[in-house]
């Protein structure tokens, strides 16, 4: 999860290196502390690196991480010989590592041989039951092999012991909504703003969960997450603005006939139409009029 | 339903495709603009594509917000929705989820001939190695008992794109890396400079 300003900067990094600006170790490390998935750009500006001997060397130790980054990176573009190449050196650097036994274990997959990936991992854990990557890489082959109940299962096995990975939390909820499970969907995203409050992503996330979950309940409480996101974010996130606008509308057409108990003020609604007017006009003024239009059929509807 | 002819026009294909590609580890969609011919009514005549998500497929604000603005710009030219693009995550997954099948229901309401089309990757994959001039999509209908059936080479109703050589033209934006210029809706709604007609994208 990247906020905009280290996008930005790692996009800026991207293109000096694409157009031979130099930096591809510092764009290297910029992509591993982001966890970002960039998979042709690591391959091809870490092999630079790496089939140098004079750069390969200038790194020092910083080579076998790498190597391993680079073998990840080739794998998830099926440039499988390159792959196996890496992890050779790190087989014959670092003999009977559990770290390359992994890897291999990753190659394994990537090949789709999901049997003896799931035996490879299977025996690292014996000696290693509480490594996270093994146990995450075995929801992976779940996954990939399009078997949702059993990721499932595991996901929130492993969620019981490590109960902290919030990357873990998210990928569970993620999978919940694909397969349209908004309510346990939405316990994730209940964990995660327990655990990690300020974080606008979640309260949204959590908001659109509700509002697709539907009812007046639910849309109420969506209003208040998209508040939330809208204060933790400075008013900047447009579509917590949105939200707000769906919510008002689908609120008033539920409650329609109603003793209005809740009075539920028109304002909040007001000001998240004026701040998106405001932002349109500056910043996307084609599509004012189509904006001004929708957010009207929102009132009227 | 009878035997409806859905053209597809390159444009709208090819953006559909390449929003595809973008997005290459997720599941992307996308809405179909169009009408039925004025000259044929067993002919639908698919205009345009906008590329919708690459996240969160399978939750409703966004996707509310979108169709809303969608439909009114598309409506000054004559056109409605008329069909929706699905791309599974996975690249030998060729089921039509739920998600799918929901947000077609919803658009059946409007436009009873909906098309839902999902992404063939394998079909994709080996275009450059053949003449294939079908797009790689699968097309399917609704039936009379509301369940969305996959429409074979034998079935009525048909998918073609309105010029021949679209899949020439695919594939040489795919090795130019074209794809990389597709705005969704989702990028829209996280930075709204950038435009989900996509004006400048075959100039």
């Amino acid at each position: 999860m990247v906020t905009k300003t280290e996008e930005t900067q790692l996009n800026r990094l991207e293109n000096q290196v694409d157009n031979g600006g130099g930096g591809a170790w510092e764009y290297l490390c910029l992509v591993k502390k982001l966890k970002v998935r960039r998979p042709d750009k690591v391959l091809r500006h870490g092999l630079s690196i790496l089939n140098d001997p004079k750069k390969r060397s200038a790194l020092g130790p910083d080579v076998w991480t790498l190597y391993e980054q680079v073998s990840i990176a080739a794998m998830d573009c099926q440039c499988l010989d390159v792959a196996k190449d890496c992890i050779k050196v790190l087989q014959k650097q670092f003999p009977e590592s559990k770290r390359v036994g992994r890897l291999e274990g990753i190659l394994l997959e990537a090949k789709g041989l999901w049997a003896e990936a799931e035996k490879a991992y299977s025996s690292l854990l014996e000696d290693n039951p509480l490594d996270p990557v093994l146990h995450k890489r075995r929801v992976a082959i779940a996954k990939a092999q399009g078997n949702f109940p059993t990721a499932i299962e595991w996901l929130n096995k492993y969620l019981e012991t490590f109960m902290a990975d919030h990357d873990a939390w998210r990928e569970l909820a993620e999978i919940y909504v694909s397969l349209q499970m908004y309510k346990q969907a939405a316990f994730c995203y209940e964990e995660l703003i327990l655990s990690q409050p300020t974080v606008p992503l979640y309260h949204l996330a959590y908001a659109d969960v509700l509002y697709t979950l539907g009812g007046v309940d639910n849309i109420l409480l969506a209003k208040k997450y998209y508040a939330s996101t809208i204060d933790l974010t400075g008013g900047k996130n447009t579509k917590a603005l949105f939200g707000i606008c769906l919510c008002s509308s689908a609120i008033a057409q539920l409650t329609k006939g109603r003793n209005k108990e809740d009075k539920e003020s028109p304002e909040l609604q007001s000001l998240a139409a004026a701040a998106l007017e405001k932002d349109y006009k500056q910043r996307a003024p084609a599509k004012l009029l189509l904006l001004t239009s929708a957010l009207k059929s929102l009132k009227t509807s | 339903m009878g035997e409806l002819k859905y053209e597809l026009s390159q444009n709208a294909y090819i953006k559909l495709v390449l929003h595809a590609r973008k997005h290459k580890t997720a599941a992307v969609n996308g809405v179909l603009l169009g009408r039925v011919s004025p000259q044929n009514d067993a002919v639908v005549e698919i205009a345009d594509s906008v590329p919708l998500f690459h996240s969160h497929l399978g939750l409703l604000p966004n996707l509310e917000i979108s169709l809303i603005m969608i439909e009114e710009h598309y409506s000054a030219q004559g056109l409605g929705i008329v069909g929706y693009f699905h791309a599974n995550e996975r690249f030998d997954d060729l089921e039509l989820d739920s998600i799918a099948k929901n947000i077609g229901n919803h658009i059946c309401r409007y436009f009873p001939q909906c098309a839902v089309l999902l992404l063939d990757n394998k079909k994709l994959e080996a275009l450059p190695k053949g003449k294939d001039r079908s797009p790689v999509m699968q097309l399917y209908i609704r039936d009379a008992s509301k369940n969305w059936k996959l429409v074979g080479s034998d079935g009525g109703c048909q998918l073609l794109t309105k010029e021949p050589a679209a899949n020439v033209v695919l594939m040489d934006y795919i090795s130019s890396e074209k794809w990389q210029d597709v705005v969704d809706f989702d990028d829209h709604l996280d930075d709204i400079s950038k435009d989900w007609l996509n004006p400048d994208l075959f100039k």
